[in-house]
């Protein structure tokens, strides 16, 4: 009986003391991983949804889950957390059943050397191959977060980032004191500059931007109001604003150097363009076609996590000049944003077709709004090609090299010159106006992830099976279905 | 003369006409797509040769020129409403001058830069055979065709074919009969591998072959043998040394025929063995197989070798007599014998086990390029990474490759054959003094390339001058600009840098083409929409 009764005491001694370590993990707390500081809440929040795959591990806060995987000697029940493991033949190889998803962490850990030789053995680039380099870079940084190497923290004693191991040799003090006095010192020297990634990522900015859009269409929708909507519009905008600066303020560059950064950008330069289209030609549906278009960006940057990474990391040194990201990058994002804003007016009238005969003269109207959206697309991407040649030829030394991305750049202006050209010919109709400026939007969506996706994983990757492509594979599906019904259509009309 | 007229008209009507701008606009994207997807699979180089360098793409090109160009024409003289027209088109016919210049006289290239040498050589991206005459001191560069497939050259250089280039080609690997040969110049083909690589080895002891006898691969070295000597291998005597005759296989270990062992004053190890004639034969195994003389140079000439095993018990040495192996096992002190004839054999190093593909004692390997197209996997080539070029001298014909230099004879002199890269040599030289990088804080990733070079020019009076060249800041001199394209490792913590180097001299235009292609179209929206409003 006394047995028991200390040995639950204990247990609850030891909660107690459990609980307060992992206290003095605050949110706050300065960490310098990935080759930049940033707060312990955001390093915790992107390690836990890599490892697990989830937004959170046992419903506790991530901060705790990261602390009890660093303290990981105190809490050996987190040795069992389960690590995502997505690939069939991944799955095979570690010995996992096929129906699960998931393998605790310490017995992946024992697996790290096979996943490593499997790695070795496999000669050319398959999805297996590249499924197998993340499960690795999975058990490696579960592994480096349990001997705490991912994380440095701000050594009060020496100014500079040491590992947890290295900060308790230093001083006598016990962990949560060092861990509170180092972010008041690493305040004091460095300033809480840092901290503002945290705001930004707590205020879920884009979530609100969603929803100020969704209500904005709904009510220019049903209440016929312009006036609400683009009120709406505006506020929207003014929230992506300050989404956008306060990733410019963190990254300390121009919001348009990834996937996900460039889908944001694009989302919010179409909704900015057909306002500004809007003020030559009120026609609701630019602002409709704005609206849509942006939901449906800050919709992949909520849920195509596999596809888009939101975490900020350092660029590459090719990329590292403000003046030409900012200028070269912005002008081709925003060249997409109007071609999208002439693919959402396309389609719109295309639905419009297909619901209720639209007459000749209607849809001759609507060709011509289309094509004012492509007007400015055009001359954008015009431009945005020129200055990345400039920028090619001031960096590299050549202005033009036949580069897939610079390459499909120039197909995508191609494509939309041949629709500009065309009316000029009795070949493009109304009707196959509207069909090629609804489809044009593919050789965007190539250009913008279909060479990152397909193009950029070679012969021998059989890319298609991958997030990204599947995302494109399956849009340019839908669109070709669309496309396919509303040429049968008219021409059962004809 | 009307019906030239006519037909001028008619011709300028087509070229002229929106249709035929759409039908080229359109094969031109075509092509595009086709050639982003090829150098998706094959690379940017056989992408370049295959497509946009190729003659059709060119064509296009000029179509496209010629389209624009007409277009314009036809709408002359000058209208007031299409004075955003003009100037688009205008600059679009000025882009492709100046392209036109960049592809004739533009220079693109690359220096390679090790720390404190001066360099001056620039490498250019086109083939090139170099063959010098060694006897009467003549060179000649023969420059090969861009060519993205196998091409059949008819070039004679002072009784040299020049016969086949092969852009891009991978080593294939034949085996020869020939019922001559000698029963110790057997070859063998061998797979070794653990759980985490995997390596297939090619060994040879016919001199017709293109394989050596005796390979590294990493801390492991095999030497392959002739069969013959395995069992007097294994045989064991206090000396560790066996001794065979070249000529006839005979192997025999020092203690069998009661050699004298010594060792000199100095304590160096030596083996007499008599020669039948009472000539005493000298051995140092310690230092090499052939015998010496009594000037203590070595006799190449002697049928006789020695080998000493104790060189080979401190590190990883795999002996391969055709279908067996020996290895030295330091925990038991001994030599062990195994054969590949039935089983895959285990080896003591790091669970590397080693398997006998093929093994011939009539037929001979030898390596033949053969064409490829280049694969590219994750931005790299990873196959046909290699050009060769097929020669014939008399009657006889050969293959080199950008890999293997090949050194012939006419029967006066030595012949050196070379594939390699064109150079041009600057006037001037250019030294680097420090390559730095920088990396992002805590990690290894670099965050910044830079290096620091001083220039001397003969030509000028300014002396050295110094420069700092990184990403997006090149250096500007002499109508060529220095770009920080690359770095290579030449030492821990040490690197040698490599700059692209370039000459554009249709820049000029194409930025004038440029501006005045954007001027003009936002010109002509304007004058539309004030037209538009007009009417309106």
């Amino acid at each position: 009986m006394k047995k028991t009764i200390l040995g639950l005491f204990f247990v609850i001694f030891s909660l107690q003391t459990s609980a307060n370590i992992c206290d003095s993990f605050k949110e706050e707390l300065p960490l310098q991983a990935g080759g930049r500081v940033k707060p312990l809440f955001v390093l915790a929040k992107e390690s836990v949804k890599f490892l697990t795959g989830k937004s959170k591990y046992n419903n506790e806060p991530q901060v705790v889950t990261f602390c009890k995987l660093t303290l990981i000697d105190q809490y050996p029940e987190y040795k069992n957390i389960p690590l995502l493991v997505e690939h069939i033949e991944s799955k095979e190889l570690v010995g996992l059943p096929i129906d699960e998803k998931f393998m605790s962490a310490d017995k992946l850990l024992l697996k790290k050397d096979l996943i490593r030789s499997e790695i070795m053995k496999q000669k050319q680039s398959t999805p297996f191959k590249k499924d197998l380099n993340k499960l690795y870079s999975r058990v490696d940084t579960y592994e480096k977060i349990i001997t705490k190497k991912t994380q440095m923290f701000f050594s009060t004693e020496t100014k500079t980032w040491v590992s947890l191991n290295e900060i308790s040799s230093l001083t006598n003090e016990t962990l949560p004191t060092v861990l509170k006095n180092n972010m008041k010192d690493y305040i004091e020297s460095e300033g809480d500059h840092y901290l503002l990634e945290l705001t930004y990522v707590k205020s879920h900015v884009y979530s609100w931007a969603l929803l100020l859009c969704i209500i904005g269409i709904i009510l220019t929708v049903l209440l016929k109001s312009m006036k609400l909507g683009i009120s709406f519009a505006l506020a929207t905008i003014f929230l992506e604003i300050a989404g956008m600066t306060m990733r410019i303020l963190v990254s300390g560059r121009a919001p348009v150097t990834n996937m996900y950064e460039t889908v944001m950008f694009s989302g919010f330069g179409a909704l900015v363009i057909s306002l500004g289209i809007l003020y030559i030609r009120r026609d609701k549906v630019f602002l409709l076609a704005g609206f849509g278009y942006n939901i449906l960006c800050l919709f992949m940057m909520m849920f195509a996590n596999n596809m888009l990474s939101s975490s900020i990391s350092p660029l590459v040194p090719v990329l590292r000049d403000n003046f030409w990201l900012s200028t070269h990058v912005t002008t081709i994002i925003l060249s997409y944003a109007a071609l999208a804003l002439s693919w959402m007016v396309a389609n719109i009238t295309i639905f419009k077709m297909l619901a209720k005969k639209l007459t000749k003269k209607e849809y001759r109207y609507y060709q011509d709004l289309t094509y004012t959206c492509i007007k400015v697309g055009i001359v954008l991407l015009a431009i945005g090609i020129i200055l990345g040649g400039v920028w090619a030829d001031y960096s590299w030394g050549r202005f033009w090299g036949w580069d897939p991305k610079e390459t499909w750049s120039l197909i995508v202006l191609l494509f939309y010159i041949i629709i500009v050209h065309g009316r000029y010919t009795s070949w493009l109709t109304t009707h196959r106006f509207i069909l090629m400026s609804a489809g044009g939007f593919m050789t965007v969506m190539m250009a913008w992830f279909g060479v990152n996706y397909i193009l950029a994983s070679g012969l021998h990757s059989y890319g298609f099976s991958e997030g990204g492509a599947i995302f494109l594979g399956t849009f340019f599906a839908i669109q070709t279905v669309i496309l396919i019904i509303a040429y049968k259509q008219r021409h059962k009309e004809i | 003369m009307n019906k030239i007229i006519e037909l001028y008209l008619y011709i300028e009507g087509i070229l002229s006409s929106a249709k035929f701008a759409v039908v080229i606009i359109t094969l031109f994207a075509i092509a595009l797509v086709y050639g982003t997807f090829q150098e998706s699979y094959h690379g940017a180089v056989f992408a370049g040769r295959l497509v946009y360098k190729s003659w059709w793409f060119m064509g296009i090109e000029a179509l496209m020129f010629l389209s624009i160009f007409m277009a314009t024409m036809v709408r002359l003289p000058v209208k007031k409403r299409l004075y955003g027209f003009y100037v688009i088109h205008a600059g679009l016919l000025t882009i492709f001058i100046g392209s036109f210049f960049t592809y004739v006289n533009g220079v693109d290239g690359s220096i390679q830069l090790l720390p404190n040498t001066p360099a001056k050589k620039l490498v250019i991206n086109e083939d090139v055979l170099r063959i010098d005459f060694m006897g009467d001191n003549k060179s000649f560069k023969v420059p090969l065709p861009k060519t993205a497939f196998a091409k059949d050259l008819d070039i004679d250089v002072n009784g040299i074919q020049i016969n086949t280039f092969l852009p891009s080609a991978e080593l294939k690997t034949t085996w020869i009969e020939d019922p001559m040969m000698s029963t110790s110049q057997h070859s063998g083909h061998f797979q070794i591998f653990n759980d985490m690589v995997s390596q297939e080895v090619i060994l040879s002891l016919s001199d017709k072959s293109d394989f050596k006898s005796m390979q590294k691969m990493g801390p492991l070295t095999l030497h392959y043998m002739p069969f013959l000597l395995k069992d007097c291998f294994l045989k064991k005597d206090p000396s560790g040394y066996i001794i065979w005759n070249l000529t006839n296989g005979e192997c025999f270990t020092p203690k069998e025929k009661s050699l004298i062992v010594d060792k000199t004053d100095k304590g160096t190890n030596f083996v007499l063995l008599e020669d039948g004639k009472g000539k005493y034969i000298k051995f140092f195994p310690d230092f090499s197989p052939v015998p010496v003389l009594d000037d203590l140079s070595k006799d190449m000439n002697s049928p006789y070798r020695v080998l000493s095993k104790n060189l080979f018990k401190d590190k990883p040495n795999l002996f391969i007599f055709g279908e067996d192996i020996v290895y030295y096992k330091k925990r038991k002190k001994d030599w062990i014998g195994l054969s590949l004839k039935d089983d895959i054999a285990k080896l003591p190093w790091m669970s590397f086990k080693l398997r006998l593909i093929k093994h011939s004692n009539d037929s001979f390997p030898v390596e033949t390029p053969s064409y490829i197209r280049p694969i590219q996997d994750s931005g790299e080539i990873v196959k046909g990474d290699l050009k060769a070029v097929q020669v014939t001298l008399g009657n006889n014909t050969y293959w080199l490759n950008s890999n293997a230099p090949l050194a012939l004879s006419n029967g006066k002199s030595e012949i050196r054959l070379m594939l390699t890269a064109k150079e041009i040599k600057l006037p001037y030289q250019l030294t680097l003094n420090k390559f730095k990088m920088n990396k992002n804080p805590g990690t290894n990733n670099p965050a910044s390339y830079e290096s620091f070079v001083q220039l001397l020019d003969g030509r000028s009076t300014d002396g050295v001058t110094k420069h700092h060249v990184y990403m997006n800041n090149p250096l500007k001199y002499d109508d060529f600009t220095f770009y920080q394209a690359s770095y290579f490792p030449i030492g821990p913590e040490q690197y040698g840098s490599v700059l692209s180097v370039n000459y554009d001299p249709g820049r000029f235009l194409k930025y004038l083409g440029c501006f005045l292609t954007v001027f003009g179209s936002i010109w002509h929206y304007i004058i539309n929409r004030k037209r538009k409003k007009a009417t309106a």
